[in-house]
């Protein structure tokens, strides 16, 4: 190793990544351009709150979930009409209150519908937010960089993982230090608790 | 043309359209999150314990009387012949409505990207949260035998039992039963993120593990956020529909019967003007005293945003207003004699009284809003807000018992007095409210502080090359 990295995490365990802190949200998204275009991908960062741009300069895919709301919302949809249609108009078809059970008597099964519909929809977005969002999880190797699991909310912090088939260390430090990161910490794997 | 007006610089003033600053004084984002974050960190305010044994011996009091009523019988509350709705479907309605505000100020004004209400709009989700499990508390018990609630489910049994899917008080069930999921789900999914900032924060071990578990372990990476955004455009989007739907289908309750006075068209569109009226007036009631117990608040929630829920609540209170006269007219208009007895009967019977407190308030109260000079004094909004509300009950009230003392038959006519249980299993309802209103100001963060943080000037890129 050139150089002397801060390191957080175990050394015995293999490298996650390198993490980076910058002060401006503009500073974060320069630095994210200069490593990328170096042929870096697998970069992450960490903001407070959602910056305008940076997943496009990330090259994130568009976000599935409006199709798993979708989803949700014609699922909602069959099973609120088959649970109303089948028995109140099928098994056991009886007038109440002079409402027809044939199916000019749609009407009737209108709200259940909407109610189920806007449910499950909602079901939908939220399941999707969380698992394709990599949640929920306990822990996280960026929760062993002790500056980050703290300053989290002030910060914006970047990642390059190891795992990146182009990643060398040397290099990585060099162009986040070219980029004007600062507190660029080696972050390693914790020993596992298993064994 | 276009060369003499070129030679003229004209500097427009902007000021005065420009939007009002969302944090006064120039915080920043660092302030913010320790602002909305002392809160929760902070020492526990002597206050607070007493707030909270207060509104808990109620919340206990009305559970008591919750558990009397199931022990002894649904005769133990005033409810009897005419009247067989009277305190429970009230305080339902009340409760049920009132949530809407909630619902209207953090979905509909973040889709017309009001940014005002930002600062306001997570307290106003609590809010609906827990009004509608005040509501909740009622719909099951008042069916009497509440061991037989599941026969309101579609439940497979081998009783034969299933049930009427064209009855609007089943609709009921499904209604409330999406809107507590949706506005829980909204509430909690846009707290998320905050809740993993009082994890990082957290400095003990319980905390730490509390917070983790309930931030599901967000971290706020590109993707993350990515897929947050998107969904909490479609939960508002949902939600806003919600707005609409839930009290046209509480009104339909009223609406599809054939009672005189309930039987009418505009009940949808009038229980929804006046959910978001109650509605508005409880969050003023809400954050006006929290503003000056947490002095850190006074510059996130600004007295200019306050002023705009004051007019929202004005805007709607008209609206009830037209409303009013609109069911009066049709009243005379229909020619129908038990219609024109119900409302002749409303204003002049022994139930009188509950109808002139109603159109008395609410034709008037909040038409002081009106004048800046009342929607910027705090104080004051914050008694007329309570007033608001005391209306809004007796509107409720007016609506659901005053129309069934009298219907057609002469010979059924009554009156209705609520028994100390009906009373304190109402400020039960009330006590279970404010407790958890307050376990919710003193454990999580009551402000988004990461949308706030979003749009404070500086905090975004400034896209300086290629944009």
């Amino acid at each position: 190793m050139s150089r002397h990295l801060p390191v957080a995490g175990s050394l015995a365990e293999p490298l996650h990544a390198v993490g980076a802190r910058f002060d401006t949200p503009d500073a974060l998204i320069a630095a994210v351009r200069s490593i990328r275009a170096a042929g870096y991908n697998a970069v992450d960062c960490y903001t407070p709150y959602p910056i305008h741009g940076l997943a496009e300069e990330l090259k994130a895919p568009k976000s599935l979930i409006s199709f798993l709301v979708l989803g949700g919302a014609v699922t909602a949809i069959a099973l609120a009409l088959t649970m109303q249609l089948v028995p109140s108009s099928l098994i056991y078809p009886l007038v109440v209150g002079g409402k027809p059970v044939n199916f000019s008597g749609l009407p009737q099964y209108v709200p259940i519908t909407v109610a189920l519909t806007l449910m499950l929809g909602a079901l939908a977005a939220v399941k999707g937010m969380i698992l394709l969002g990599g949640m929920p999880r306990l822990n996280h190797p960026m929760l062993a960089w002790d500056l980050f699991a703290k300053d989290a909310s002030r910060g914006f912090f970047l990642a390059v993982s190891a795992r990146d088939p182009n990643f060398t260390l040397e290099k990585v430090t060099e162009l986040l230090e070219t980029s004007g990161a600062g507190d660029i910490t080696a972050i390693h794997l914790e020993p596992s608790d298993d064994e | 043309m276009s060369a003499s007006t070129s030679n003229e610089t004209v500097t427009p003033d902007l000021s005065a359209i420009a939007r009002p600053p969302q944090v006064l004084n120039n915080r920043g984002p660092l302030w913010v999150t320790d602002a909305v974050c002392s809160i929760v960190e902070g020492k526990t305010p002597l206050w607070w314990y007493a707030a909270i044994s207060i509104s808990g011996t109620f919340a206990a009091i009305g559970g008591a009387c919750i558990l009397y009523m199931i022990i002894t019988g649904v005769g133990v509350w005033g409810s009897n012949s005419p009247a067989f709705w009277a305190w429970d479907i009230t305080n339902f309605i009340f409760w049920v409505s009132m949530a809407h505000a909630g619902s209207f100020i953090s979905a509909v004004l973040f889709l017309t990207r009001q940014r005002w209400s930002l600062s306001v709009s997570r307290a106003a989700e609590a809010m609906t949260v827990f009004a509608i499990v005040c509501a909740g508390v009622y719909p099951a018990i008042h069916i009497g035998r509440v061991w037989f609630v599941w026969f309101l489910f579609p439940v497979p049994n081998n009783y034969g039992m299933w049930p009427n899917f064209s009855s609007p008080l089943l609709w009921d069930v499904f209604a409330v039963t999406s809107y507590l999921t949706v506005s829980s789900l909204f509430w909690f999914a846009g707290m998320i993120p905050d809740l993993a900032v009082l994890r990082d924060r957290a400095t003990t071990k319980i905390r730490k593990f509390c917070y983790g578990v309930a931030s599901l372990g967000w971290l706020g990476t590109a993707r993350q956020w990515r897929h947050y955004e998107s969904m909490y455009v479609v939960l508002a989007g949902l939600t806003s529909v919600l707005v609409v739907t839930v009290t046209t289908i509480v009104a339909s309750d009223c609406a599809t019967s054939v009672i005189p006075g309930w039987h009418a068209t505009i009940f949808p569109f009038y229980f929804m003007v006046g959910a978001v009226y109650s509605g508005c007036a409880t969050v003023l009631t809400l954050l006006i005293p929290l503003r000056a117990l947490y002095p850190q608040l006074k510059d996130l929630i600004t007295p200019a945003q306050l002023e705009k829920v004051a007019m929202l609540l004005l805007m709607m209170a008209s609206c009830v207003g037209y409303v009013y006269v609109y069911e009066l007219f049709c009243a005379w208009y229909s020619g129908n004699a038990f219609e024109r007895g119900a409302f002749w009967e409303r204003f002049h019977g022994t139930a009188a009284w509950y109808a002139i407190t109603c159109l008395s308030i609410n034709l008037t109260i909040p038409q002081l809003f009106w004048f800046k000079r009342v929607r910027t004094c705090l104080p004051l909004v914050f008694v007329l807000a309570i007033l608001c509300n005391v209306g809004m009950w007796f509107e409720r009230f007016m609506i659901v018992t005053t129309s069934l003392l009298h219907d057609f038959l002469p010979s059924a006519w009554g009156n209705f007095h609520p028994s100390i249980v009906d009373i304190l299993t109402a400020t039960g309802t009330l006590g279970i409210f404010f407790t958890l209103f307050l376990l919710f100001i003193r454990f999580v963060p009551i402000m988004s502080m990461n949308e706030l943080k979003a749009v404070l000037p500086g905090t975004q890129p400034q896209h300086g090359e290629g944009h």
